[in-house]
């Protein structure tokens, strides 16, 4: 009895080592496993992603390819501007204070203040008013707009035909011997792709991290869902609709409406996500506000009765949202949870030629 | 064991028959061939000639007694799909993707390009066929997807709305007397631009939103033809613009770019385009 337990004892040491020996050679031999970093991958908490990357998965020289369409002021007719000359990293892509509308060749005025870029996998429409329906085609209208790049697609295509560079760029990423439209479109795709914002103080707290969130900003939070998640639903702070909250004193953009054309749409416009709204400033698509407050201010005195006014802001001849000076410093306290350093920061988005 | 190499014997004999049935199935249900499907664009009787840009040479009349002329033309046809009396049945297989050798089911006629004009159907099963169906325009499985290449690629010519997503499923410009548009020194402009691919339909007190303008149209040949593989069939089919404008008045109706706009002119499309006659 004896002897048999110790021949278990014995046993016991060299199967737990076997059994060891086995677990680990299942893992990566490298001590350093290597992370892809430009590879997509959805955050655990996200929805499934609406965009086709059965058609155009991100890879690295994908990306770099479309990084560097993103930075290239040549892609515009005078040569003067390019797509981060408006989506500028470090507010989220959106527009710096000094640039309330867009800004195109000639220092042409737009007439709309460009939003922010980040998590565009999940859309359904872009652009305020969602009448472009693929990522894919987002960066034809900002070419050809005369207010903004003013080159026609086919001049923006042949440009990097001519160019230098690019075709071997476009080889190397894509196999092919001419560049063509779509290729132009899937490389500023792959690159505003990986635009992911899912890494906030906000982020890691509906993830696990309780501790991840003050009292005052789990405060705000409440009252946010109480009232503003019904159209900033979580976890995209926005439920991709189109509402006219009212911020046109006298409606000169009909917004939705010359896409749908029905009048019901008069002066609606997406509702934008509210992630990284502390560095995206000024607010709302003609930049009337400049702080968060005055945006709150609006919904809680601010809007008026008007044609297409949404019931969720404006019923019986009053605002629907009321919030006290304490409650709006709450709801503001956790706006700015919604802040993620790591994407205004990240690396990858730089503009270089590596 | 004699009844059991008996048994495997008689197993092996059905794997054989099944496999053989398999490899030397009929030799006519096999049989492929090929239909050239030919469009020619009329203005009422009269072929479809297209003038320079800013031209004043008025050749044709609509049903309103307007004069105008065509700079311009054209339109995409997808889904091609042919049926003949004894349930034969093509579908021409569709792909919209990025690399343009791999675009297919899409086509489009261009006037004054004349290789647009036939629309070469390959691999049709061999029999007989009376019936094409097609569709006017590109359905959602072409936008949807993304960028796309070939016919369908803006930077080569593919007519694609940039503010609207989808495409121009049937274009006409020319010049009317009858049209006050002016557009730098282009005068008397005159543009019908047929797109849209969804409906999203009212309900309660909403209206509809956006329009499927894309048009489904079948059509009998005059006479059943028959695909072989040293047969190859030609319908012909005739469209006339003079249908589609109908009763459209020039002064009012021209320069339409949107769905909505676009709608009474889709309507339209359909009774546009005859099989005029069938070679066989």
């Amino acid at each position: 009895m004896i002897s048999f337990y110790k021949t278990r004892v014995r046993l016991f040491g060299p199967v737990l080592l076997l059994i060891m020996i086995v677990i680990n050679g299942c893992e990566p031999v490298a001590e350093h496993p290597k992370v892809d970093v430009y590879k997509f991958e959805k955050p655990a908490h996200f929805p499934e992603p609406t965009y086709t990357f059965r058609n155009n998965q991100v890879n690295e020289k994908g990306f770099k390819l479309g990084r560097r369409l993103f930075n290239d002021p040549s892609l515009s007719r005078d040569g003067s501007i390019s797509c981060s000359s408006c989506h500028v990293q470090s507010h989220a892509f959106a527009d710096i204070m000094l640039h309330p509308f867009s800004f195109g060749v000639e220092d042409r005025e737009g007439k709309r203040n460009a939003p922010p870029l980040f998590n565009l996998a999940f859309q359904k429409e872009f652009f305020w008013d969602g009448g472009v329906t693929h990522l894919d085609f987002a960066p034809i209208l900002a070419f050809e707009s005369e207010i903004e790049m003013d080159l026609s697609f086919e001049e923006v295509v042949a440009r990097i035909s001519r160019s230098a560079d690019y075709p071997a760029l476009f080889k190397d990423a894509f196999g092919i011997e001419e560049v063509t439209g779509p290729y132009v479109l899937h490389a500023l795709s792959q690159f505003m792709l990986m635009m992911l914002s899912a890494d906030s103080k906000y982020d890691r707290y509906v993830q696990g991290d309780q501790q991840a969130l003050n009292s005052l900003e789990l405060k705000g939070l409440e009252l946010f869902r109480q009232h503003c998640e019904s159209c900033h639903q979580e976890p995209l702070f926005t439920d991709l609709s189109y509402r006219n909250n009212g911020v046109q004193r006298n409606i000169t953009d009909l917004g939705r409406e010359t896409v749908t054309e029905v009048p019901q749409d008069r002066a609606k416009f997406k509702v934008p996500s509210l992630r990284n709204i502390e560095v995206t400033s000024p607010y709302m698509h003609n930049a009337r506000f400049e702080t968060l407050k005055q945006v709150l201010d609006h919904y809680t005195e601010g809007v008026a009765e008007q044609v297409s006014i949404d019931p969720k802001v404006f019923a019986s001849g009053k605002p629907v949202i009321s919030l006290n000076a304490e409650e709006k410093e709450q709801i503001i306290a956790f706006l700015k949870t919604l802040t993620d350093p790591g994407f205004l920061t990240n690396p990858i988005f730089f503009n270089s030629n590596d | 064991m004699k009844v059991f190499k008996n048994i495997s014997s008689m197993l092996l004999l059905f794997v054989v028959v099944l496999f053989s049935c398999q490899e030397s199935e009929n030799p006519t249900i096999n049989e492929m061939g090929e239909m050239i499907v030919k469009f020619d664009n009329y203005v009422g009787n009269q072929t479809m000639i297209l003038d320079e840009l800013g031209s004043t040479n008025y050749r044709y009349t609509t049903a309103k007694g307007q004069e105008f002329n065509i700079t311009r033309f054209g339109y995409y046809i997808s889904h091609v799909k042919l049926s003949g009396p004894n349930g034969e049945v093509f579908v021409d297989e569709m792909n919209a993707t990025a690399d343009a050798s791999q675009i297919k089911g899409y086509y489009r006629v261009v006037q004054g390009e004349p290789d647009t004009y036939n629309i070469h159907l390959k691999d049709v099963p061999a029999g007989q066929y009376n019936k094409i169906t097609f569709t006017l325009g590109v359905r959602e499985d072409g936008i949807q997807e993304g960028a796309v290449g070939g016919i369908l690629d803006r930077a080569a010519g593919g007519w694609f709305w940039n503010w609207n997503s989808g495409f121009i499923h049937y274009l006409f410009e020319g010049h009317s007397p009858s049209s006050p548009v002016v557009q730098g020194d282009i005068t008397n402009r005159v543009r019908l631009h047929i797109g849209g691919w969804k409906n999203i339909p009212s309900e309660n007190e909403d209206p509809q939103r956006f329009f499927d303008n894309n048009v489904e149209i079948s059509l009998d040949f005059d006479a059943t033809v028959r695909v072989s593989e040293s047969l190859r069939p030609s319908p012909h089919i005739h469209m006339d613009l003079l249908k589609v404008i109908g009763d459209a008045d020039f002064e009012m109706e021209n320069n339409i770019h949107s769905p909505a706009a676009g709608k009474p002119f889709a309507q339209r499309l359909a009774g546009a385009f005859i099989v005029d006659h069938t070679h066989q």
